[in-house]
């Protein structure tokens, strides 16, 4: 009986060797023999349109959609997603395709790819924040404030602004988009007046491009700021912290109307 | 020969090693095939999806926040940049890189197991060949019969590859059947990208091209088998060479334990790229993985290898035909 | 009669240590040779040349006319052997254990198999996992392995050891029945003499890896055993006794002669007794390994 068991094994053995073996030859011919030709696209599998009952929100931009600062991690479009929940027996689906640090050229381009453009298409509700790290870049720059310096590159970001609105609204022509606006984190320092100044400056030129497309909403969050500031910033004085975001978010939800499975 | 080779099989059997082994791969396969059910669920939970391209997206995401974060080492930050290429490749090609399957887990599982837990098996076996041989007082019986010593020797060289094959068969077999009853048993055709080079932070991808999944396992078993062929043959030098299976498994425990965290460090130690234990990880040059230190391709690491399990066979034919035996 | 083994100027050293320092011997067809020495003589050294297991530094062993260094598979075909204690698979049970070796001879069958089992008597436990055997029936199953092959030189290591006293009178005479009637050559390494006196033709008394003396039992125990007489008083058994044989001098109040003959001794006990004697002991010792080493190497130590 184990004479029988063993010489099992060592066919099973023997046989494997040789299949392992093969697999050696298979790589070593496919790995090292490729001949470079171009990749033949495998055929797009459809149903990308497969429009599904539940309610997508995709949120775009920078730290601040990410949720920087949050120690929950939630950020104010965890709030409004857990605030649409309760408003809703609808499926929520939720993507966050925000990237913290961003720009507004990096999010032209990371509008440009094609699955973040099929998931907007598939959206009905799109969040975005941009703009800041335009603006402060991390903080430094305000402390020197040259006029000219900021006016050229307010002409830039509602350049890039427009694009981006542009181009979400090519790609979705529907859903509403509500583009939360810029706060002063700065507002107590000792120059407060000058930062407050140019950041309505910047907000009012945002809120004026996006006047010009259908239902995209600014959302003001500077007066939501303005006084206490602090106690609305995470430690580095720059994110909002979890209250913050409450705060950011309760307001955006208020916006927010639902036509479909509404409670 | 065969009789030679039979002999050593049946000792390998008998002393049950290759079930113990195939019971340790059970348990862990079906610890791993949980953890990745739970880890799809709750990806599933979060976004709220079981579009793939949907999760891909967030991973790439994921990913450029990481990318941006503050206090990541270089290699880490280069090594997360190499994947975002790769997966964003992925997505613009419209393939999915991990469609639920018992394949795609058998793929996970061997890319994972080759640099460590495929060599510690086969590290089992290979250790005590010869080194029980010499402590149990057995092989002076093996050495007074009339055969040759260097026959002696390559029959047990020759069970050492026979094993290895088995170990390499059992977890292939036994990814593939438990994950199974979770992932189900389809996805051999599925089409995966292979020929990723890497230069520098870059992605190159110009020899890239589609295989069936089943031929991407067969490459990647082949590879673990000749990853596990020269684990076992270095193995085997030192069980000549030394009469203590313990002390035997010890070393080679300790090597390659270095050689995994080796990897993880050493991109500024260039000449460590022509040590054994950091080019284990064969598989990472066919899923496009960025190789530890700059400059190593599949073929820079297979001749590694095979240079180490030739020296390491040298060694073992030359010693044990010319020792006195005590 | 014929030469099986023969051993010819061989040495071996280790880095500058000479450890066996030019040995020669053979072994004759049908005889038992006894290997004699302390530990660290060179015996197992000896015996591991022999059977392949060391290379000679030079000198030459041949087995049945083939040499063992350039001819190695036909002059071990010759050899079965245990080397120091017989290491079977413990996992594997004593048949599979012979077939194992079995298979690395030509032409052994099953039916040889059973033979040897039979011969050495285990055929009761020989499906039973080596593990469970006792010292004495590993000591069997390794002389069965060794007689598988059909060998002409059995080499020996230290047979007896770990066996009971009936398990050592057996082993003794299945050794000698092997000689007799298998014509065997066998070659018994042991460090007790009396084990040795019993069982082998001649002896070989090796110390400090060299061979002191090779010869018959008979002589080495003429010319080293002693009779012991405890008689009072000592002086006038003393002067008796010289006349019947020669007194060799006086130890613990007894008086000691050459090792005699039973007449011899019945004789030089009625005299004593004649001459008013009180005679309270005789005794016949055969000398210890240490008495024959003092006696042969001068008082040398062993070390």
């Amino acid at each position: 009986m184990s004479k029988r068991i063993i010489g099992m094994i060592v066919t099973i053995c023997a046989a494997t060797t040789v299949l392992w073996t093969i697999g050696l030859i298979v790589t070593i011919q496919d790995q090292f023999f490729y001949e470079a030709s171009s990749i033949k696209q495998p055929k797009q599998t459809t149903g990308n349109t497969k429009k599904n009952d539940a309610l997508s929100i995709v949120a775009l931009g920078d730290s601040l959609t990410r949720g920087t600062g949050d120690e929950t991690g939630k950020g104010y479009v965890g709030y409004v997603v857990d605030e649409l929940k309760k408003q809703t027996n609808q499926h929520v689906q939720f993507t966050n395709l925000a990237i913290k640090g961003q720009r507004s050229a990096q999010l032209i381009s990371q509008l440009k790819q094609k699955e973040v453009q099929r998931q907007l298409k598939e959206a009905d509700i799109i969040l975005m924040t941009i703009g800041g790290n335009d603006l402060f870049r991390g903080g430094e720059a305000l402390r020197d404030l040259s006029t000219t310096q900021l006016e050229k590159e307010k002409e830039k970001f509602v350049q890039q602004l427009r694009t981006i609105f542009q181009l979400v609204r090519t790609v979705n022509n529907d859903a509403p988009v509500f583009y939360i606006a810029l706060y002063n984190p700065f507002n107590d320092l000792d120059n407060g007046k000058e930062t407050s100044a140019v950041v309505r400056s910047w907000n009012y030129a945002a809120s004026e491009v996006a006047a010009d497309y259908k239902s995209i909403i600014c959302v003001p969050t500077y007066d939501l700021f303005e006084l206490q500031v602090n106690d609305y910033l995470y430690t580095d004085k720059f994110h909002p912290n979890k209250e913050g975001y409450k705060r950011i978010g309760e307001r955006v939800a208020s916006l927010i109307t639902l036509t479909k499975g509404e409670k | 020969m065969i009789n030679l080779v039979y002999n050593e099989m049946l000792k390998i059997v008998r002393k049950k090693r290759l079930f113990i082994i195939a019971a340790i791969v059970a348990v862990l396969v079906s610890l791993f095939t949980y953890a990745q059910f739970k880890q799809i669920e709750t990806i599933r939970e979060r976004i709220g999806t079981t579009d793939w391209r949907t999760q891909l997206q967030q991973q790439i995401i994921d990913t450029q926040n990481r990318l941006n974060s503050t206090g990541i080492s270089e290699e880490w930050k280069k090594f997360l940049k190499i994947r975002l290429q790769q997966q964003q490749y992925y997505l613009d090609n419209d393939i999915n890189p991990m469609a639920p399957g018992a394949p795609t887990f058998m793929r996970m599982f061997i890319e994972n197991s080759i640099e460590l837990f495929l060599p510690l098996l086969v590290m089992v076996i290979a250790a005590d060949l010869v080194s029980s041989e010499a402590s149990g007082g057995t092989i002076k019986l093996l050495l007074t019969r009339p055969v040759k010593r260097w026959k002696v020797l390559m029959s047990k060289y020759i069970a050492m590859i026979l094993s290895t094959s088995f170990i390499v068969f059992s977890v292939a077999l036994l990814s593939y059947a438990i994950s199974g009853i979770v992932f189900g048993y389809g996805g051999w055709n599925l089409p995966l990208l292979t020929g990723f080079s890497i230069q520098g932070e870059e992605l190159n991808t110009t020899a890239v091209h589609l295989i069936p999944q089943w031929k991407y396992l067969l490459i990647e078993f082949g590879l673990a088998f000749f990853v596990s062929l020269v684990v076992g043959t270095l193995t085997f030098m030192l069980s000549v060479l030394i009469r203590s299976t313990a002390a035997v498994m010890g070393i080679m425990l300790a090597a390659l334990i270095s050689g995994a965290i080796l990897s993880s460090m050493v991109s500024s130690w260039e000449s460590a790229k022509y040590l054994f234990m950091v080019n284990l990880r064969l598989t990472s040059y066919i899923s496009g993985m960025a190789p530890p230190i700059d400059g190593m391709t599949l073929s820079f690491s297979m001749t590694v290898l095979a240079i180490w399990a030739l020296g390491a066979l040298i060694v073992s034919f030359y010693v044990f035909t010319k020792r006195d035996v005590y | 009669m014929e030469e099986t083994l023969v051993v010819q100027d061989v040495r071996k050293t280790i880095g500058k240590k000479e450890i066996i320092k030019g040995l020669s011997f053979s072994l004759k067809k049908g005889e038992v040779f006894g290997f004699l020495g302390p530990n660290g003589a060179g015996k197992t050294t000896t015996i591991r040349m022999l059977v392949g297991l060391i290379r000679p530094t030079s000198g030459t062993i041949s087995i049945c006319g083939y040499d063992l260094q350039k001819q190695f598979t036909k002059a071990i075909q010759h050899i079965g052997c245990i080397v120091e204690n017989p290491e079977l698979y413990p996992y594997l049970s004593g048949w599979e254990n012979l077939e194992h070796f079995a298979r690395m001879v030509p032409e052994i069958t099953a039916h040889r198999i059973q033979e040897v089992v039979e011969l050495v008597g285990l055929q009761n436990r020989i499906h039973d996992l080596v593990r469970t055997y006792s010292l004495g029936m590993r000591q069997r199953l390794g002389i069965a392995q060794a007689l598988l092959g059909k060998p002409t030189v059995l080499i020996l290591d230290e047979p007896t050891n770990g066996l009971d006293p009936v398990g050592i009178r057996e082993m003794r005479q299945f050794i000698r029945s092997l000689a007799e009637k298998e014509q065997l050559s066998v070659l018994v390494s042991s460090h007790l003499l009396s084990e040795i006196q019993l069982m082998c033709d001649r002896v070989a008394i090796m110390s400090k890896g060299q061979i002191i003396r090779i010869d018959t039992v008979e002589h080495l125990l003429q010319e080293q055993a002693r009779t012991y007489w405890s008689v009072d008083p000592v002086d006038k058994a003393k002067q008796i006794l010289q006349n019947e044989t020669t007194v060799l001098g006086e130890k613990d109040g007894a008086l000691v002669t050459m090792y005699e003959s039973n007449e011899t001794i019945a004789r030089c006990n009625a005299r004593l007794i004649e001459a008013g004697i009180y005679v309270s002991g005789i005794e016949r010792k055969l000398p210890t390994l240490e008495d024959l080493f003092i006696e042969l190497t001068g008082g040398e130590t062993i070390d």
